[in-house]
């Protein structure tokens, strides 16, 4: 028999044991150990003692080991050194639950004021000044819920666009204005030569509420904002819920304006790239306006100090990244300028959707360029249309070429 | 071309109209009962992988999209419960394996534990105990410092595990007792938990906690209510229950391999069904009416098909009766599972596996964030892969007669390390080509997955011969008490999940998914893990070397445990006594 059929039939085998009735319990099956059942053990204390010993200690080092694993630091630096001079990077700052504003700047440390009560206020944050911050890693800050302002120091001479990814309280960003390579417009922050638009905090329009007058609270602490059909809603979105990129800025960074809570933004014509996911996730953001002229500031106080103003991306526009204005159902109208030559996959996901069988948000994608043209010249990413439900499937959204620009 | 064997069909057909109420000589099973088992596994199957949209775990999207829970909580809260659980643990092995027939004595002090356990965890969440502490001490700033935690929270959630576990673990005595003899040790749950899962399914949708703006308290709350969400079971009963529906072992896989596979296409179209539903709705996966509409309709609906089929599936342990059945002490159940050797490997495999844990599910990553799949594509392609697997299920008795387990299992570890190698390479290396990537994960992925089930089936079995072996060598299956073995390598286990959420915290992954939208963080959310996972599944050959179990042990074991049930059944008898749940095969 081959050891195919050997194999096969040791599966079939009926076994047959003649298996006395007293034995019924003792019986051992051949190549198998014997039973042991309502039997004492031999050495029976002694295996026990091993037993628990074995348990205890194995449990003590998995929790000693597991508690140390998750406790962090509040402050946790890496060492730089670039051969000259030894500073630090600010890779991880895990809030105590209280903290609502930080400063970075030096090596810091944590204590607690004993005599203190009030956990709001108990901590005392300890700076090492020989020690000097000079950057700070992406996700240094990811998620926090509670910082409300970041103070950067002078020596800050890098910070890693993710760096505040979802900070969800976070309102201003202030930067010593010493600081060679940074600085802030109204707590935004900007590179020093004010080319570069590096972070929108994501509670930016709270600050800007308090500034300008609109902040109401209810009674549980949230903000609460005066309705659309109010007589000061109109006042309230100029003021808070509009924001003019200063005409300076040729990059729109990583990150920008993700999670902004704005419904219309000013962009100034000479605004060159938009980086991968600039205006991520702004359900309310309708309007995008480009302008001609020049405006140092962020507030809107009307277009007539912005020069000319028009609809939509801005001519001289070059780069749009990967998923720039995704998931902005707000939006309706979408010009892709001439100058554009690159635009990253997924740049425009669900901006579209279907509502009462009826196609809602941005409906068409309106290219200056004409098909061919586009085709040959532009660079493109996967899915870079967005797409809606088709008879059961995905269709990608229609795009008019050698459109013109529709104007205000 | 083979001609189709008209006699052999019509011999089938009459087999199994002769067969249909009274099982063939030989054999157990009538042929109604497969019948049976199509429609009561198949939406029991159904049922519980729709539950799995709902759990208190990172990869639930529900718990990441709406409630924004930090990633690294998971890991504490799953400490802070860990000492409890080894204690617990002690006092559930008991009860179950001794099927809830405990001594008067035991039974009370059992109850007043568990009653004590849940009035502690009422009072911590009526008071916060973090108060009796001075809020500077080392102690309440260590807690503070926690991610996603504070003192408060913490007390609250170690709090709330005291009150599950005396909650689950008296409901564990007082219904084995009263519905185990009459429903068999596998499906008597499903008759306890059924109601007050599907209202907690509704609940969980409803109930506005995500809305809690502070961290601290979201997590508290949350693990509340998952925590009394989990009272409640709703696993995969039936299908348990075909393992042992059969003394005979070519039934026992003719029954999984065909009614139980069949039933599965329940699962298949449910899957395709909820997606597409899902993919209508305006915020299609991140749309909360998912989880107050979607899944708990269809997991009701589900829950009262399996209801309706559950009792016409019989389970077939040789067993003496219930009375009648060895008690097992505690110790002897320690050193019993001890004793097994396959049960050893087993676990060995399962500790090597613990390398990807805390890894995120990375194929619906793919299919989300890298594909951007939903509604009717997204179902067409899961249904495609999932697909991939059926087939070949069909032709595991074949494979089973062919194979060894211990080559099936090995070739199934060896096909996992290097499917997920190219997934690993695919994404490093062309993961901005989204076409090809994609088309290189999907090939991949319906390779293995064509490639999992006849293992699957063989290692479903080896549980079951594992089962039977531990109660030819204790007179029980022991299958509580062989949680002993986590004892060991849960410390293991606990630590080494830590290390890939702080790797991924490390990457950009905490409370909020939305980080996978940028490239180069997705990549090494992915690809990081997966290869640490390629390790694990390398390793995890080495234990099956040992694995020298075969169907001739089997079916000789199978012999002693059928004379014992014959034997202690007639003495019985003899003494006039009452029995009641014995089955002698």
């Amino acid at each position: 028999m081959s050891k195919k059929e050997i194999k096969i039939n040791n599966q079939n085998i009926e076994a047959h044991l003649d298996i006395p009735e007293d034995e019924i319990w003792t019986y051992r099956v051949e190549g198998l150990a014997a039973p042991h059942i309502n039997k004492p053990y031999k050495y029976y204390t002694f295996k026990k003692i091993v037993f628990a010993l074995v348990i205890i200690v194995a449990i003590s080092l998995s929790m000693y080991f597991s508690v140390r694993t998750v406790q962090k630091d509040t402050f946790e630096y890496k060492e730089i050194t670039d051969g000259t001079e030894v500073t630090y990077e600010l890779s991880k700052y895990s809030n105590t639950g209280y903290m609502t504003v930080l400063d970075i700047d030096y090596v810091s440390t944590l204590s607690y004021d004993r005599e203190n009560p009030d956990v709001n206020t108990n901590f005392i944050v300890d700076k090492d000044e020989s020690k000097k911050v000079s950057s700070v890693r992406a996700y240094a800050l990811n998620c926090d819920e509670k910082i409300q302002v970041i103070n950067i120091g002078a020596g800050v001479t890098n910070v890693d666009p993710k760096a505040f990814y979802s900070c969800w309280a976070l309102q201003r960003i202030e930067v010593d204005e010493n600081n060679p390579n940074y600085c802030d417009i109204d707590g935004v922050l900007y590179s020093k030569d004010m080319k570069t638009l590096i972070c929108v905090p994501c509670d930016h329009d709270t600050y800007r509420a308090e500034k300008y007058g609109h902040a109401e609270y209810d009674e549980n602490g949230f903000r609460i904002e005066p309705a659309e059909d109010s007589e000061n809603f109109a006042q309230y979105k100029k003021d808070v819920l509009t924001y003019v990129i200063p005409s300076s800025v040729e990059t729109i960074g990583q990150l920008a304006f993700n999670y902004a809570n704005m419904t219309d933004v000013y962009i100034p014509e000479g605004v060159k790239t938009i980086e991968t996911l600039g205006f991520f996730e702004i359900p309310r953001l309708a309007g995008i306006y480009t302008y001609k002229g020049e405006y140092a500031d962020t507030h809107f106080t009307g277009e007539e100090a912005l020069g000319e103003v028009y609809l939509s991306l801005p001519e001289g526009l070059e780069y749009i990244g990967s998923d720039c204005f995704s998931y902005n159902q707000a939006m309706t109208y979408v010009y892709i300028p001439e100058s554009v030559t690159f635009i990253g996959h997924h740049a425009f996901w669900d901006t579209c959707y279907k509502q009462d069988g009826e196609l809602k948000g941005v409906t068409v994608i309106n290219i200056a360029r004409s098909e061919d043209d586009f085709k040959a010249n532009v660079k493109t990413g996967d899915s870079w249309r967005p797409s809606y439900d088709y008879m059961l499937f995905k269709k990608s959204l229609d795009v008019n070429y050698s459109a013109q620009r529709e104007t205000k | 071309m083979a001609k189709l064997d008209l006699g052999k069909v019509k011999a089938l057909f009459t087999e199994i109209k002769d067969h249909w109420d009274t099982p063939a000589p030989g054999k157990y099973v009538p042929y109604k009962e497969y019948k049976d088992v199509v429609f009561a596994v198949g939406s029991n199957y159904a049922g519980s992988k729709v539950l799995e949209y709902i759990s208190f775990a990172s990869a639930c999207y529900l718990i990441m999209h709406h409630y924004k829970l930090p990633y690294l909580t998971f890991s504490v809260i799953s400490i802070l419960n860990m000492p409890l659980g080894y204690i617990s643990a002690l006092m559930w092995w008991f009860v179950c394996d001794n099927l809830g027939f405990l001594p008067k004595k035991t039974e009370r002090k059992f109850y007043f534990v568990y009653g004590l356990m849940a009035l502690f965890g009422i009072s911590t969440i009526l008071f916060d105990y973090s108060r009796l502490f001075d809020p500077t001490s080392s102690f309440i700033t260590y807690l503070n410092g926690l991610e996603g935690m504070n003192a408060t929270a913490c007390f609250k959630t170690f709090g709330t595990h005291f009150l599950y576990t005396g909650w689950v673990g008296a409901r564990n005595i007082f219904w084995r007792k009263k519905l185990l003899p009459k429903y068999g040790r596998y499906k008597y749950s499903l008759y306890c938990d059924v109601v007050p899962k599907c209202i907690m399914v509704f609940l969980i949708g409803w109930l506005p906690v995500y809305n809690i703006p502070d961290v601290a308290t979201r997590v508290w709350v949350a693990n509340l209510m998952f925590a009394t969400y989990n009272v409640f079971g709703f696993a995969n009963n039936m299908e348990i229950c075909t393992k042992s529906i059969s003394p005979n072992l070519q039934e026992r896989i003719y029954v999984r391999s065909y009614p139980v596979k069949i039933s599965h296409f329940f699962h298949t179209i449910v899957g395709i069904i909820i997606p597409a539903v899902i993919g209508a709705l305006r915020y299609e996966w991140a749309d909360i009416n998912v989880y107050r509409y979607v899944i708990p309709i269809t997991f009701t609906v589900l829950a009262g098909f399996t209801m309706a089929f559950a009792g016409k599936i019989k389970e077939r342990i040789p067993q003496p009766p219930v009375e009648k059945k060895v008690q097992i002490k505690f110790w002897d159940g320690m050193f019993g599972v001890l004793k097994n050797k396959y049960l050893l490997i087993k676990n060995v495999v399962a500790l090597i596996d613990s390398l990807g844990n805390g890894m995120l599910p990375f194929v619906t990553i793919i299919y989300f964030y890298t594909f951007r799949l939903s509604g009717l594509p997204y179902s067409l392609i899961t249904i495609l892969i999932s697909f991939a697997g059926t087939p070949p299920d069909f032709l595991s008795p074949y494979f089973l007669k062919r194979f060894s387990y211990k080559q099936i299992m090995i070739f199934y570890q060896l096909t996992r390390a290097v499917g997920y190698a190219i997934i690993a390479a695919a994404m490093w290396f062309c993961g901005d080509n989204l076409t090809l990537c994609g088309t290189i994960c999907i090939v991949v992925m319906f390779f293995m997955e064509m490639t999992k089930t006849v293992p699957t089936t063989a290692g479903h079995d080896m549980d079951v011969r594992i089962g039977d072996y531990q109660m030819y060598l204790s007179g029980e299956r022991l299958e509580s008490f062989a949680g002993v073995f986590s004892w060991f390598t849960g410390p293991i286990v606990s630590f080494v999940g830590l290390l890939i959420p702080l790797m991924l915290l490390a990457y950009g992954f905490n409370s909020n998914w939305d980080v996978l939208f940028i490239d180069a963080s997705r990549r090494s959310i992915i690809v990081i893990p997966i290869i640490v996972d390629v390790i694990g599944f390398t390793l995890m050959t080495l234990p099956y070397l040992f694995w020298d179990y075969d169907s001739k042990k089997q079916n000789m074991v199978m012999e002693v445990l059928k004379r014992r049930a014959q034997v202690t059944e007639k003495k019985a008898k003899e003494a006039g006594e009452t029995v009641s749940g014995g089955y002698l095969g």
